[in-house]
């Protein structure tokens, strides 16, 4: 960027246009707005997400689900729910990794980035606090 | 035990805020408040949660006479009619909400004026506290989630015995008592500094959120004045507008105050914002 600003300086009849070019496609942060809409757009991707019993916990008869990882994690929780065909008085308790359960508000996208397995999110359910 | 002497983690665990906590308005009627509500003023730990608060807030305005009755985990906090996480800590929050940047000129918006709720609470927009315990347990698994980070698993946190569990929540839950400060942080950090100093093993992963400005900076009617009739609003800050102003109903409203707010509250029947521009004197 600054090696193509400077050679402008040296030659100022070079061609405009090219120069436009380059600071367009330059990665420099020219409008933050923008860069911001983008680092905000909602991930579109469906990912794998891998329900397993823990304890007395009923099974799915399909342990497979894609999802989008735009979603929360509580999305998750509901949708768990509604295949277990559980009230939101009855207990479950989900967990990450067999390890911690997630804020509710988090994404699906997030917690995939940072503790999928082979691609999948692994995601432990019992109906008694496991690894409280 | 006492805790290995880092002045910085000292010094982080010391900041405090001081906040201005106001009942809700229509709640107050409600309520069967007769008289004006004075607000609570309180130094918050910058590393505590709203959750921790909730009780001394009660207690304060329910003996202002106030005939509330039900469960703490109902009352909850909004600022600028956005809901604060409970789950979040206040620094953050604070951070987060006034959008204030610590190298501008102006002065922070301090005491942060906090709105308290003790009904309607929004399932949509919060998530929903079961018990007091429920901060307790969002704390731990925050933890436990930082640990798999660093270690790819949550060994260090299980293997820590019951008694040092407890001792990082209790450290943090009693931090707001200026009087045992030390001890607190003592409390904390004794058992703290084993999970951050990791052993002296390098983490697999840093844990980190970013967290990317929203709503921070509602468009504002003086810029919204300023785009539209730049001649005439050379800015879009009060001060520097001597030679127009906006009349809504009667009345020069405030030039920061955001767009979407005016036109919700302030529009005629026909939902139209209907704006007067006047030159000065």
């Amino acid at each position: 960027m600054s090696l193509q600003a400077a050679d402008l300086n040296s030659t100022p009849h070079s061609s405009s246009t090219s120069l436009n070019t380059t600071l367009v496609e330059a990665p420099t942060p020219q409008n933050p707005t923008i860069a911001l809409e983008k680092y905000k757009k909602k991930d579109a991707a469906k990912v794998i997400v891998r329900f397993r019993a823990i304890g007395n916990a009923p099974i799915l008869k399909q342990n497979l689900y894609k999802i989008s990882a735009s979603n929360k994690f509580q999305a998750v929780i509901q949708f768990l729910r509604k295949e277990l065909n559980y009230k939101a008085s009855e207990p479950l308790f989900l967990y990450i990794n067999s390890a911690f359960s997630p804020a509710p508000d988090e994404t699906v996208a997030n917690l995939v980035k940072c503790f999928n397995t082979d691609g999948h999110l692994i995601i432990n359910y019992c109906t008694s606090a496991a690894w409280g | 035990m006492t805790a290995p002497q880092n002045p910085i983690t000292r010094a982080i665990w010391d900041g405090t805020l001081p906040i201005k906590f106001s009942l809700d308005g229509t709640e107050a009627a409600e309520l069967g408040a007769k008289i004006l509500v004075e607000p609570y003023f309180i130094e918050a730990p910058r590393c505590s949660y709203f959750p921790l608060l909730t009780s001394q807030i009660r207690k304060y305005f329910v003996d202002m006479a106030l005939n509330f009755i039900g469960d703490d985990a109902e009352i909850w906090y909004d600022v600028d009619g956005i809901p604060l996480k409970w789950h979040y800590p206040i620094g953050l929050l604070f951070d987060l909400h006034t959008g204030y940047r610590p190298d501008s000129n102006s002065p922070p918006p301090l005491p942060w004026p906090v709105t308290v709720h003790f009904k309607n609470f929004p399932l949509d927009k919060l998530i929903r506290a079961q018990a007091i315990d429920a901060t307790q347990d969002f704390f731990m698994s925050m933890i436990k989630e930082a640990d798999f980070l660093r270690n790819g698993s949550t060994k260090k946190v299980m293997n820590l015995s019951k008694n040092d569990q407890t001792q990082l929540w209790d450290g943090l839950w009693s931090s707001s008592s200026q009087k045992y400060r030390t001890e607190n942080y003592d409390r904390f950090w004794s058992v703290n500094y084993r999970l951050v100093i990791n052993d002296g093993q390098s983490p697999r992963h840093i844990p980190l959120r970013i967290y990317l400005p929203d709503n921070c900076n509602p468009l504002t009617l003086g810029e919204v004045l300023h785009q539209i009739l730049p001649d005439l609003f050379p800015s879009s800050l009060p001060t520097e507008n001597a030679f127009a102003a906006p009349v809504i109903h009667g009345v020069i409203p405030q030039l920061n105050i955001p767009i979407i707010w005016a036109s919700q509250n302030l529009c005629y029947p026909d939902n139209f914002l209907h704006i007067v521009v006047l030159l000065g004197t």
